[in-house]
C-alpha cells in the first residue's frame, strides 16, 4: 500500500511541477488608465461564443490606445458579441448580443454601474428618447415573430415594456420626438423603418429599399436610410437604396436607386454623406439626384465608419480571427490620418 | 453522495464468496478477432494502439473520455457532453478518419465525427493507427484513424453483460451486451443508455451548467452466418439517438437543444476458396440533426445525409511471403438541409494493396488508391511502409504517405457561402517509430512529420462573406512516446500505462502555432491489483494552447477509481466499481469559456452471466 502511495504521490508531483514551470511566462497585461474622457471608444463585437469580445480607447491624438478596457477595469469579461455603446448623461450603456445584456458605466473611468440581463432576447442598439432607452431585439434568430424594442427605466435598469416590431430590428435613432428602427431583417432580410413615438406605440411602419443598415439625420433632421439590397447569394439580387424620410409626415419624400450588384453601407454625415461601398468611399450633398460614380478614396475595407469633426474614422476587422484596426481620414484632403491596431472585429466607433 | 456510498456498501458487506482469478480475465489483452483485419495486416509500419475492455470500462463509456485518458488524441469539447472534436497529431477534427467495422463514417456535412457519440461499451475494441491512411480508410485520415469494431464468436456460447450506473449531476447509466452463438452462427446485441443533468458547477464562479442536459441511446446488432464452411454471411448495425442541449459559454447563456442520429447498417458476404478471400460489402449510413436555437420553440434547422456504399475486397495469398488485396468501393451520397439544399455526390474508388514478408526481419507494404467523385477531381494517393525487426524485442517500423480530404456538404453547399470551386486538402506524410516491448515494459517512440496544403478554411470576401477557400498551408510535426510497464509479484499486479506527446501544428506562412493545438499532453494509468481489488488512477496534463486573441491555460486532471470482482452465485460474477472524477477538484477547460466538471462521483455495477 505504501509504495503504492509513494508512487501515485511522486508521479502527480512530478507532473504538477512540469506543467506549472510553462506558467509564468505572463504576457504584460494592459494597465488601466482609468481616464477615457478624451478620445475614441472602439466596439470590438469578437467571435460569436468565443467570448473575446472588447471595447478599446483610443486617445483623441492616437498617442494613447488601450485594449479591453472593459475587463481591465473591472476584472471580468464583457462578453460575448459586443454590438453598440449608446450614451446617456455620464453613462455608456454596452449592448452585449449574445450575452443577453446590456452593461451599464461611467463613460468617462468605464468603472460598472449596473448589468440589465433581463427583458432582453439579443439585444442589439439603443436609442435615448425622452430619458427612456429603447433597445431593438431580434428574439430567437430563427423566429420572424418574436422581434421588439424594449424600453428600459434608465433610473432603475428594467426593461418596462416591450413593443413588437417587424423581422430583424437593427439600427435606431431619434430626433427627440420618435424613434426610428431600421429593419434589416436579421437571420432574413427585411425592408421597413418603424416609427416608435414616445409613448412607446408604432405610429408607422415605412417601407424603403431592401436592407437598411445605417440611418442618420442631416442639419435640417430629414432622416436617410441607406439600404444595401439583397446579396446575390440570396439569388434575388436587389440594388441598394438611399431614402430620404420626412419625420413631421414619416413619408419617404425621396429615394435614389442604385445599380443592382451595388450594395453600399455605412451612410455618415459631416458636411456632406459619405457612405461605403465595395472598398471605396463615395461622397454627395443632400438633395443628390444620382449616385456618386467617383470614390474619394480608395484602398479601404470598412467593417464601419462615421465622421467626427471633418475626419473619417473606419475599422477594419482584418481576417476576422485577430486584431482589427482603426484608421482615420482627413476629409479635406482625403488622405490618411492614423491608424491603430485595435480588438477583434471592430465594429463601432464612439466619441467620448 | 450519501446515497452513492450507501449502494456501495450494501454491495461489499452483501458479498459472501470473492472470485478468485478474475482480475486475470478482465486485464489481459485478449485477442480478438476484429471486424476489419486489413487494419494490422496492411499497416505493420503504423503505431496501432488497441484498447480492450479493461480499458474501456475505466471510464465512463464515452468515446472522448476513453481516448482523452489514453491516447496522444486531443480533444475539444465544449462543456461536458457536448459535441466533442479530435486533434490527432495536431491536425484539425476533419482530418481524423473515424472507421466503424472497416468503414469511413465521418460526417458529410462537416467531414468530422463527434466523439460523444459512441458508446464505447458497445464495442468489443477501439484501436488508434497513427500515420495518414487515406489509401485504406479515405478521405479525412490525414493525422490517423479511430477504428471501433465488432467481433463475432463463432463457438457455442451465451454471456450476457449487464451494467448500471449512477453518478454526481444526476448521470444516469444501463447497458446491456449479450453474445451469443454457435459454430456456425454468432450474435451480439448491445443497448446503452445514458442521461444525465450534467449541471455541474463552474469553480470558482456561482454558475452552474445550466443548459448541459443530455440522454442518448445506442443500439448494436451484430450477427454472422456460415452458410456453409466456405461462405459467410455478416450483419453489422448501430443506431445512435442523441438529445442534447448545448451548454452556453461562462459569457453567453444558451437555450438551444440538438438531436442527432446515426443509422449505420453493413451487410457482408465472404467467401473463402483456397487462396482467395472475397468480401462483398453492401453498406447504408444515416446521419441527421436538428438543431433548436430555443429549445423551447418548435422551430428548427436541420440536415441530413444517406449514404450508399457498395464495396468489394479480393484478398490472393501469391505464396507464403505475398498477400495482395484490391478493393473497389461505389458511394453515392445524397443530402438535404435547409442550409444546403438537396445535393448529392458520387465517389468511386479504386485501391491495391500489397504487402510482402521479404525476410524473417523485414516486411513492407505499398499501396495505391485513385478516386473518381462527381463535382472535383480527386488525387491519386498511395502509402508504403516497412517493418524491420532488430531482435525479439525491438522493431523499426516507418511508413510514408500522400493523404487528403475532400471538402464536405457544408463547404461546398452551405448557402451563403458554399463553394463550388473546392478542390480536395492534400496531405504528405512520414513516421517513423520504434517499438520495445519486453515481459515487463512496452515503450513506442514515434516522431513524424505531415506537410497540408490546400486547407479548406472559411474566410471573409471582400463583402465580409464567410466562404471557405483552398487557402493555408499547414505543417505537423511532433514525436509521442508510450510507456507500458507491468509488474506482478505475489498476486499484487502494477501497471502502468502512459504517453506523452510532443506537438507543433503551424501555419506554414506565418509559423505561428494552430489554435487549440497543445504543444504538450501527458497522461498516465496507474493500476494496482490485488486479489480482488483494483485501484487505478489516472491523470491528464494538457498543455496551454493558443485561442483567437490569447492563450488558454493548461490544466492537470485526476482521477481515482477503486473496482471490486465478487461472485454472488454460481456463474454470475460481478463488477462494482466506484471513481472520482477530477479529484483535485481543478477548474479547467478544453474549450474557452466552457468550463469542464468539478469533482464528481460514478457508481457502477457490472454483473456477467
Amino acid at each position: 500500500m505504501t509504495l503504492k502511495k509513494h508512487v501515485i504521490l511522486g508521479l502527480s508531483l512530478a507532473m504538477l511541477a512540469f506543467s506549472c514551470s510553462n506558467d509564468d511566462d505572463n504576457t504584460n497585461l494592459p494597465i488601466a488608465s482609468g481616464a477615457y474622457e478624451d478620445g475614441i471608444l472602439i466596439t470590438n463585437e469578437g467571435n460569436f461564443n468565443q467570448g473575446n469580445g472588447s471595447v478599446s480607447f483610443v486617445s483623441n491624438d492616437f498617442s494613447i490606445s488601450e485594449p479591453t478596457i472593459f475587463s481591465t477595469v473591472n476584472g471580468k469579461l464583457l462578453g460575448d458579441t459586443v454590438q453598440s455603446i449608446t450614451f446617456h448623461e455620464d453613462l455608456a450603456y454596452i449592448i452585449v448580443n449574445n450575452s443577453q445584456k446590456i452593461e451599464v458605466v461611467n463613460r468617462y473611468t468605464f468603472e460598472s454601474v449596473a448589468t440589465i440581463n433581463s427583458g432582453l432576447n439579443n439585444p442589439r442598439y439603443m436609442t435615448i428618447l425622452l430619458g427612456k432607452g429603447y433597445v431593438t431585439n431580434w428574439g430567437d434568430g430563427n423566429d420572424p415573430d418574436d422581434d421588439f424594442v424594449a424600453v428600459i427605466n434608465l433610473q432603475s435598469n428594467d426593461v418596462i415594456t416591450t413593443v413588437a416590431v417587424g423581422e430583424g430590428p437593427e439600427r435606431i435613432v431619434s430626433n427627440g420626438t420618435a424613434a426610428y428602427v431600421a429593419h434589416k431583417g436579421g437571420y432574413g432580410q427585411n425592408n421597413i423603418v418603424t416609427v416608435i413615438d414616445a409613448n412607446a406605440s408604432v405610429l408607422k411602419t415605412i417601407t424603403v429599399g431592401d436592407i437598411p443598415n445605417s440611418m442618420v439625420f442631416d442639419a435640417l433632421g430629414q432622416l436617410y436610410v441607406l439600404a444595401e439590397g439583397k446579396p446575390a447569394w440570396t439569388n434575388d439580387e436587389t440594388a441598394g437604396e438611399l431614402s430620404v424620410i420626412n419625420p413631421t409626415s414619416n413619408t419617404v419624400t425621396s429615394s435614389l436607386a442604385f445599380a443592382k450588384d451595388q450594395h453600399p453601407a455605412h451612410l455618415a454625415y459631416g458636411n456632406a454623406m459619405y457612405f461605403y461601398m465595395n472598398g471605396s468611399v463615395y461622397k454627395f450633398d443632400t438633395g443628390i439626384k444620382s449616385v456618386p460614380s467617383t470614390p474619394e478614396f480608395t484602398g479601404v475595407n470598412f467593417n464601419y465608419m462615421t465622421i467626427n469633426e471633418g475626419v473619417l474614422y473606419g475599422v477594419d476587422a482584418g481576417n476576422y480571427t485577430a486584431n482589427g484596426t482603426l484608421k482615420t481620414f482627413d476629409l479635406s484632403t482625403n488622405t490618411s490620418k492614423n491608424s491603430v491596431e485595435v480588438g477583434i472585429i471592430p465594429s463601432g466607433i464612439y466619441f467620448n | 453522495m450519501k446515497r452513492l456510498f450507501y449502494i456501495f456498501l450494501v454491495f461489499v458487506i452483501g458479498n459472501s464468496t470473492i472470485a478468485q482469478a478474475q482480475l486475470d480475465s478482465i486485464q489481459q489483452l485478449d485477442e480478438v478477432v476484429l471486424s476489419d483485419n486489413k487494419l494490422k495486416l496492411y499497416a505493420k509500419g503504423h503505431k496501432i494502439t488497441v484498447l480492450t475492455d479493461s480499458v474501456l470500462q475505466k471510464n465512463n463509456g464515452t468515446l472522448t473520455d476513453v481516448l482523452r485518458y489514453n491516447s496522444n488524441l486531443y480533444f475539444n469539447e465544449n462543456g461536458y457532453g457536448m459535441v466533442s472534436s479530435v486533434s490527432f497529431r495536431g491536425t484539425n477534427a476533419s482530418q481524423t478518419a473515424v472507421v466503424w467495422n472497416g468503414i469511413n463514417i465521418n460526417s458529410q456535412l462537416n467531414g468530422q465525427v463527434d466523439f460523444n457519440t459512441f458508446n464505447t461499451f458497445n464495442y468489443d475494441a477501439v484501436e488508434i493507427r497513427s500515420g495518414g491512411g487515406s489509401v485504406q480508410y479515405g478521405s479525412g485520415a490525414i493525422g490517423g484513424s479511430v477504428h471501433l469494431s465488432n467481433a463475432l464468436t463463432f463457438n457455442t456460447h451465451t454471456d450476457h453483460t449487464i451494467r448500471m450506473g449512477y453518478g454526481s449531476f444526476d448521470t444516469k447509466r444501463a447497458n446491456y451486451r449479450l453474445s451469443t452463438g454457435e459454430d456456425q452462427w454468432s450474435l451480439n446485441l448491445g443497448v446503452g443508455y445514458v442521461d444525465s443533468e450534467n449541471d455541474y458547477k463552474y469553480l470558482g464562479s456561482s454558475q452552474r451548467n445550466l443548459n448541459g442536459q443530455f440522454n442518448n441511446l445506442s443500439f448494436n446488432l451484430n450477427a454472422g452466418y456460415f452458410i456453409d464452411k466456405k461462405n459467410v454471411l455478416k450483419l453489422y448495425h448501430q443506431s445512435y439517438i442523441g438529445d442534447r442541449n448545448f451548454s452556453g459559454t461562462r459569457v453567453a447563456p444558451s437555450k438551444s437543444r440538438y438531436e442527432d442520429t446515426n443509422y449505420r447498417s453493413m451487410l457482408e458476404w465472404g467467401m473463402f476458396q483456397n487462396d482467395f478471400t472475397s468480401k462483398l460489402k453492401v453498406v447504408h449510413l444515416f446521419e441527421a440533426f436538428k438543431y433548436f436555437e430555443n429549445k423551447d420553440a418548435d422551430r428548427y434547422s436541420f440536415g441530413n445525409v444517406a449514404s450508399f456504399i457498395g464495396n468489394h475486397t479480393l484478398n490472393y495469398k501469391l505464396n507464403s511471403a505475398i498477400e495482395v488485396r484490391s478493393v473497389l468501393e461505389f458511394s453515392k451520397y445524397s443530402a438535404d438541409g435547409d442550409s444546403f439544399g438537396n445535393p448529392s455526390r458520387d465517389a468511386f474508388s479504386t485501391t491495391g494493396l500489397w504487402r510482402h514478408q521479404l525476410s524473417e526481419v523485414f516486411n513492407y507494404g505499398v499501396n495505391i488508391r485513385k478516386e473518381f467523385t462527381s463535382g472535383f477531381s480527386s488525387p491519386v494517393v498511395f502509402s508504403a511502409d516497412a517493418e524491420y525487426r532488430i531482435n525479439r524485442s525491438y522493431a523499426i517500423k516507418i511508413n510514408g504517405s500522400k493523404n487528403y480530404r475532400v471538402p464536405s456538404f457544408n463547404d461546398l453547399y452551405w448557402n451563403p457561402g458554399g463553394n463550388l470551386e473546392l478542390v480536395p486538402e492534400l496531405s504528405y506524410q512520414v513516421d517513423l517509430g520504434h517499438e520495445f516491448s519486453s515481459r515487463f515494459m512496452d515503450v513506442k517512440f514515434n516522431t513524424y512529420y505531415i506537410k497540408t496544403k490546400d486547407m479548406i478554411q472559411w474566410v471573409p470576401d471582400h463583402t465580409g462573406l464567410f466562404r471557405p477557400q483552398n487557402v493555408s498551408k499547414v505543417r505537423n510535426y511532433g514525436a509521442e512516446l508510450e510507456l507500458i510497464l507491468k509488474y506482478h509479484l505475489n498476486g499484487h499486479q502494477f501497471n502502468l500505462n502512459s504517453g506523452y506527446s510532443y506537438t507543433v501544428s503551424e501555419n506554414a506562412e506565418t509559423d505561428q502555432q494552430l489554435i487549440y493545438v497543445p504543444f504538450h499532453k501527458a497522461s498516465v494509468n496507474l493500476s494496482y491489483g490485488y486479489k480482488a481489488m483494483e485501484l487505478f488512477y489516472q491523470h491528464l496534463i494538457n498543455g496551454e494552447v493558443a485561442i483567437i486573441g490569447g492563450q488558454l491555460q493548461g490544466y492537470n486532471v485526476g482521477n481515482l477509481g477503486l473496482s471490486y470482482h465478487y461472485t454472488m452465485f454460481d456463474n454470475l460474477a460481478t463488477i462494482l466499481q466506484f471513481n472520482i472524477n477530477n479529484i483535485y477538484n481543478s477548474p479547467y477547460e478544453n474549450v474557452a469559456l466552457r468550463p469542464m466538471p468539478n469533482r464528481n462521483y460514478q457508481l457502477q455495477l457490472t454483473l456477467k452471466f
